[in-house]
């Protein structure tokens, strides 16, 4: 029995086994969760790498591992192509820098429940990765659910408004799930079996395409899924969430959670369903491309107008949710490459700028863009970073930004689809005026405190404005610029990433 | 036992420079000397038509290449750099030194190329390297030295850009190989024509020249006698091996030299003399290089030999004046014979090295080039190289040393209490500089036996002490001087600078950036005072109160026909609303109410 | 009132520099005949020294005997004056470029 084998199966069980030790550790000794939990997740990190060499290295390029040895369609299995393969890795990845980052901003904003806080960490981590591998409909929305309901306990934990986002949170996100699982239901009804490939299988051969309940179905997975990843007009759950949930949240939802939602959309689209039936008989996708429209220009506008780093920032992501779900139902296979490849982009993306403005904000203890002014003086290495990932948001080569809006954009005109290629540049230029102010008041201007230091009371604050560089510490800023430099990497081998999706991406049949 | 003939001698430079920091203080300056020391006995030693290359991704990179050419180049290079710091010996910070090394080592580097990516490389590296030394004046206080270091690693890397875009196309051209030969110039095309321009950057190649006077003058003392060899040495050295033979050096190489000499005369910082100074030499073996004839590379690499050790002594007794004065230009000096009276010395013979007076090496290198431009029946450009030689004795012979040295007599102890001959390390490095001087004057054989085409010695023999040759050197030198001094009230000088082809870039890119300031800027301000401070609040405004305004206006008909309402009740009923909308309706609700209504929209559509 | 102008000259006029930089001037003259001779004696040799007029076989100008002293004579006064004539347009003060400085 080769280990190596073994790898999609391990990258679950490591953070699925460090709940349960960490649980346990969070009773005894509290100073235990932090290493625990990196040291799980490093060891998930590295089956995710294994796992990626294995589908490189597999014939044909697609690896299932059956779980108990049970053979579908009555076991589940686990399905990994080169659609998933790599987003499995981000996802782990993602998961293994914000566990590194975590340490102080656990410590400062969730005090005592660091045994809490880390448990339900390591448990979204198992749903998003089970979600991100997952071959088998109903097993995907259970995983589904155990991150939802960990990212709903974690997001309460934030202060202030946290509670109370959480809870629109919670209905919008289980309507979402609900509606998933009634899609799930009819497609089980119609077809008989919960295996992704058997369902494909079984509706190609019987000819269910026509049917109603089977439309239905689809729709009902497509609006539940829309909901999850926070696409207009269903998105207003995500900014108040995603704001004032704790830093380390924020860092982990905010990558994660909506991108893995966009590759249930594509599986389901594509892997479940084909191109034929989606753009034939299913909804009219310019319609459903012009909602992607207008999905960049409400979250690109909105962010320009927030004054709050974070809550720009999660305006930004429903901009980028908006770029993904319009590439995939261009209808063509270079917007689909597009879309894939700005999961991936866009899950490093998100990671950096929430990282550094985590960052920031244990350090200037605001939130408020005032903030930033003059902080590459002072913080000279997050703002680097920072502004690395800024420059991937705008798209300037060499960063990975590029590359997928370059291949949004030439779908979009393949397409004919003008109207999304406008508003793809003019997100695009937004995006630029957004950040230019933040790093032209950061390196300009003099650091200012948007508030009075030694404020008493229940908001005291215990800042003191130190001289000179004032640096977040190393294990912040080392995910931080692992990340940043991550864009850049990926940008520049993002020929190699591409030929590797592009294997997915033929193998659905674009005509 | 790993072959020590493959380690290049500029690995035995840099790695050795990295070792400064580690070492303890008092040893510091010694390893600087014993690294050049070590680098020249690896040059003697490797033997002729050595090859060392590694691959690297696709490419092969010839670290080693070993010939005559590079051989005389290395000989130079590292005798010069060993006399040098010796020369440099008082320098305390450590980084300067480490600065220097690796420059110095890069530039043995690009000599001992073989191919021209590994040439690119070391290019680049000196073009960083070299830049410490003129940044590090600023940090002994000089204001004007970041200005210079900065326009100086500007252009550095513009010609550089110029010189990899020419490789990158010569590459296309040639198939992938890019070894550094005339071969791949051979058909001029657009590549080869980038790539000369990237060499005759750092050859201070007219027009492209004025950065040299511009940055040397401002380097610390050490950094303008290390600066005076390498850049433009290792430039000709590229033409040489690259471009002999290609006709428009020569016109080039003319104005270089005509140039050199009018704007020295023009200048009033004595440094900035010597710049020009080298400019002038330079285009001597520009014109060399241009004709490209065995004795024309010949006469080319022996003055190259030759210059750098005269440039660097004047280089030197101009550092140890700025050293022991704090002063370099020329209104403020004058009158040290008495109290520099070893420095004038050593200065004159410099002086006197770089004029080509018999006796001094000048002379027996200077010829070489010469009567290659007679070989090659070149009428105009040998008159011209003529007309230059009796300038150099104008502006460096006679010039430099006069208004350093002499000029008038002045009580210097008023104003520098401590005056006195330089340094015992200044001084010996002058000494051992002007040694070799006068000995190569005496004596060139042993550099003639280094030069490249050893034939012609056989085929053509050319004696340079003739009595006809002496005799017509010393008319022309004589003469030269006499017009000095008898121009002498109208070479007074001023407190002015002569501007240069610099100009452009100083004054118009100022003028470009403000312009753009304004226009861009202005635009910039007006859009966010209009966009982004009105509109967009007020649209994000809008769109969030708004759909509480109209839940608002929905429901307050129904509550007022319930009950009819004082003005409290009514306020406290439309607050209710509004709240019950911000809290929980409109969130949840609407994208509850959306979810089912999309759900319907695309299942008809 | 004549006694006041010579006051008000004695004080308005700088002091004149000394002649010859301060050195004696009978020094100056001595260097002036050296030079003199200096010049000459090349001149001179001229005449028992075969110059193996080898420029007539390469170039067509080779004017006899002194070339090279007019050479160096008309080379470097052209020289200044080209400078002289140049540094109408190319003087210009130290601080023409202090301004321009980048900060």
């Amino acid at each position: 029995m080769d280990i190596v084998q073994q790898a999609p199966i391990l990258m679950i069980l490591c953070p699925f086994l460090g709940a349960f030790a960490v649980s346990l550790a969070g009773l005894i000794q509290r100073r235990w969760c932090y290493p625990l939990t990196v040291l799980f997740t490093a060891g998930s990190a590295y089956a995710g790498l294994g796992t990626l060499i294995q589908v490189l290295r597999t014939e044909g390029g697609v690896i299932r591992y059956r779980m108990g040895g049970w053979e579908p369609p009555f076991g589940i299995e686990f399905r990994l192509d080169a659609l998933n393969a790599a987003i499995a890795l981000m996802v782990v990845v993602v998961a293994l820098l914000v566990a590194i980052y975590s340490r102080q901003t656990v410590a400062s904003e969730t005090a005592g429940k660091e045994g809490h806080f880390y448990t339900l960490f390591l448990l979204l981590t198992v749903g998003v990765l089970g979600i991100s591998m997952t071959g088998d409909a109903f097993n995907l929305y259970v995983f589904l659910e155990i991150s939802s309901l960990s990212s709903y306990a974690l997001i309460a934990m934030g202060r202030g408004r946290a509670a109370f986002s959480c809870f629109n949170y919670i209905i919008m996100g289980t309507i979402g799930a609900s509606f998933y699982l009634l899609g799930v239901g009819y497609l089980y009804i119609k077809t008989g079996s919960l295996n992704m490939t058997d369902i494909a299988r079984i509706l190609q051969e019987h000819g269910l395409y026509s049917s109603n309940s089977v439309r239905i179905g689809f729709l009902f997975i497509l609006i539940g899924v829309w909901i999850k990843m926070a696409f207009v007009p269903l998105h207003r759950w995500l900014p108040n969430a995603y704001t004032f949930a704790p830093s380390t949240t924020s860092c982990l939802v905010a990558p994660l959670m909506t991108k893995v939602s966009i590759y249930v959309m594509i599986r389901i689209m594509f892997s479940v369903f084909n191109p034929e039936f989606v753009f034939g008989v299913g909804p009219r996708s310019d319609l459903v491309v012009w909602l992607a429209v207008i999905a960049m220009m409400v979250g690109s506008f909105y962010a320009l107008a927030k004054n709050k780093l974070k809550m720009m920032l999660a305006y930004l992501v429903i901009a980028e949710v908006g770029y993904m779900v319009g590439g995939a139902w261009l209808a063509n296979a270079t917007g689909l490459t597009g879309a894939i490849f700005h999961i991936l982009a866009d899950g490093l993306m998100t990671l950096a700028l929430f990282l550094a403005a985590g960052a920031i904000y244990y350090k200037r203890k605001s939130y408020n863009i005032v903030a930033t002014k003059g902080l590459f003086g002072k913080m000279p290495f997050t703002m680097g970073a920072f502004a690395i990932a800024a420059l991937s948001m705008i798209g300037i080569p060499p960063t990975c930004g590029f590359f997928s809006k370059w291949y949004l954009i030439s779908g979009g005109i393949e397409a004919g689809h003008w109207g999304f290629v406008v508003g793809l540049l003019t997100s695009s230029m937004v995006n630029a005026v957004l950040f230019f102010r933040i790093l032209e008041r950061a390196y300009f201007e003099k650091p200012e405190l948007p508030y009075e230091p030694g404020r008493q009371g229940k908001n005291a604050l215990n800042f003191v404005e130190r001289k000179g560089v004032d640096e977040a510490p190393l294990t912040m800023l080392a995910p931080l610029w692992a990340a940043s430099l991550g864009l850049v990497l990926l940008g520049v081998y993002s020929g190699v990433v591409i030929d590797f999706i592009s294997r997915y991406v033929n193998s659905v049949g674009f005509q | 036992m790993m072959n020590l003939h493959n380690l290049p001698p500029s690995a035995i430079l840099i790695f050795g420079a990295l070792l400064l920091p580690l070492m303890p203080k008092q040893l510091r300056n010694l390893w600087c000397v014993v690294l050049p020391a070590a680098a020249f006995v690896w040059v003697w030693q490797v033997p002729l038509g050595h090859e060392f290359a590694i691959s690297f991704l696709d490419f092969q990179l010839e670290l080693v290449r070993v010939d005559r050419l590079s051989k005389a180049f290395g000989y130079i290079f590292t005798l010069n750099a060993t006399i040098g710091l010796i020369y440099a010996f008082y320098v305390k910070r450590w980084a300067h030194h480490a600065a220097a090394l690796i420059y110095i080592g890069s530039s043995l580097g690009v000599v001992f190329a073989g191919d021209l990516i590994t040439l690119y490389f070391y290019w680049e590296a000196m073009a960083v390297f070299s830049t410490f030394l003129i940044l590090f004046r600023g940090l002994e206080g000089s204001k004007k030295a970041y200005g210079a270091a900065l326009r100086y690693v500007l252009v550095h890397v513009a010609g550089g850009l110029l010189l990899v875009m020419g490789l990158c196309i010569c590459y296309q051209k040639n198939g992938g190989d890019l070894t550094f030969s005339a071969e791949l110039f051979k058909d001029p095309h657009l590549g080869s024509w980038l790539v000369l321009v990237g060499f005759l950057v750092n050859a201070a190649a007219w027009p492209l020249s004025a950065w040299l006077p511009d940055a040397y003058p401002e380097a610390t003392v050490t950094g303008g006698v290390i600066l005076s060899a390498y850049t433009s040495k290792t430039a000709v050295y590229t033409l040489l091996r690259g471009f002999p033979g290609y006709e428009i050096l020569i016109p080039l190489g003319c104005i270089m030299a005509m140039y050199g000499i009018i704007y020295a005369l023009l200048e009033n910082d004595m440094r900035r003399i010597l710049a020009y100074s080298i400019v002038n030499q330079v285009g001597f073996m520009v014109v060399a290089a241009g004709i490209g004839s065995e004795w024309a590379i010949n006469g080319a690499v022996a003055h190259a030999f030759c210059h750098i050790i005269y440039k660097a002594l004047l280089w030197m007794s101009a550092g140890a004046v700025l050293y022991m004065t704090g002063k370099s230009r020329c209104t403020d000096l004058g009158g040290l014979y008495r109290y520099m009276p070893w420095t004038m010395v050593f200065g004159t013979i410099g002086a006197l090295a770089i004029s080509a007076v018999p006796g001094t090496s000048g002379f027996t290198s200077k010829s070489l080039t010469i009567h290659a431009a007679e070989q090659a029946h070149l009428f105009w450009p040998w008159l011209v190289l003529e007309v230059a030689s009796a300038g150099v004795f104008l502006h460096a012979g006679i010039k430099f040393p006069y208004f350093v040295f002499f000029a008038k007599v002045k009580d210097w102890t008023l104003e520098k209490a401590d005056i006195g001959e330089p340094p015992w390390c200044m001084r010996i490095g002058m000494a051992l500089m002007a040694f070799l001087c006068i000995f190569l004057g005496v004596y060139p054989e042993p550099m003639y036996a280094i030069l490249p085409y050893q034939d012609v010695f056989q085929t053509d023999p050319y004696q340079v002490f003739t009595a006809g040759h002496l005799v017509s050197q010393f008319q022309l030198l004589m003469f030269s001087g006499l017009v000095f001094f008898l121009m002498l009230p109208m070479l007074r000088r001023t407190n002015t600078i002569a501007i240069d082809t610099d100009w452009l870039y100083r004054r118009i890119v100022p003028m470009f950036y403000r312009f753009t300031d304004w226009s861009l800027n202005g635009i910039n301000r007006w859009t966010a005072a209009l966009v982004v401070d009105r509109l967009i609040p007020r649209l994000n405004h809008f769109f969030a109160r708004g759909p509480y305004r109209v839940w608002v206006r929905v429901n307050m008909p129904f509550a007022r026909l319930n009950r009819s309402m004082g003005e409290v009740e009514e306020f406290s009923a439309r607050r209710f609303f509004y709240r019950q909308a911000m809290l929980g309706i409109l969130p949840i609700g609407v994208t509850a109410f959306l979810a089912v209504v999309g759900l319907l929209i695309l299942f008809f559509a | 009132m004549s006694e006041e102008t010579r006051e008000q000259e004695t004080v308005a006029t700088p002091p004149a520099a000394p002649k010859h930089g301060g050195f004696d001037p009978g020094l100056i003259r001595k260097l002036w005949i050296a030079l003199g001779v200096a010049c000459a004696l090349p001149v001179i040799a001229e005449l028992f020294v075969d110059r193996h007029h080898g420029h007539g076989e390469h170039f067509p100008v080779d004017w006899g005997f002194g070339f090279y002293a007019v050479l160096g004579f008309l080379a470097c006064a052209g020289s200044i004056l080209l400078a002289k004539g140049l540094g109408l347009f190319l003087k210009k003060n130290e601080d023409y470029y202090d301004h321009d400085e980048p900060s």
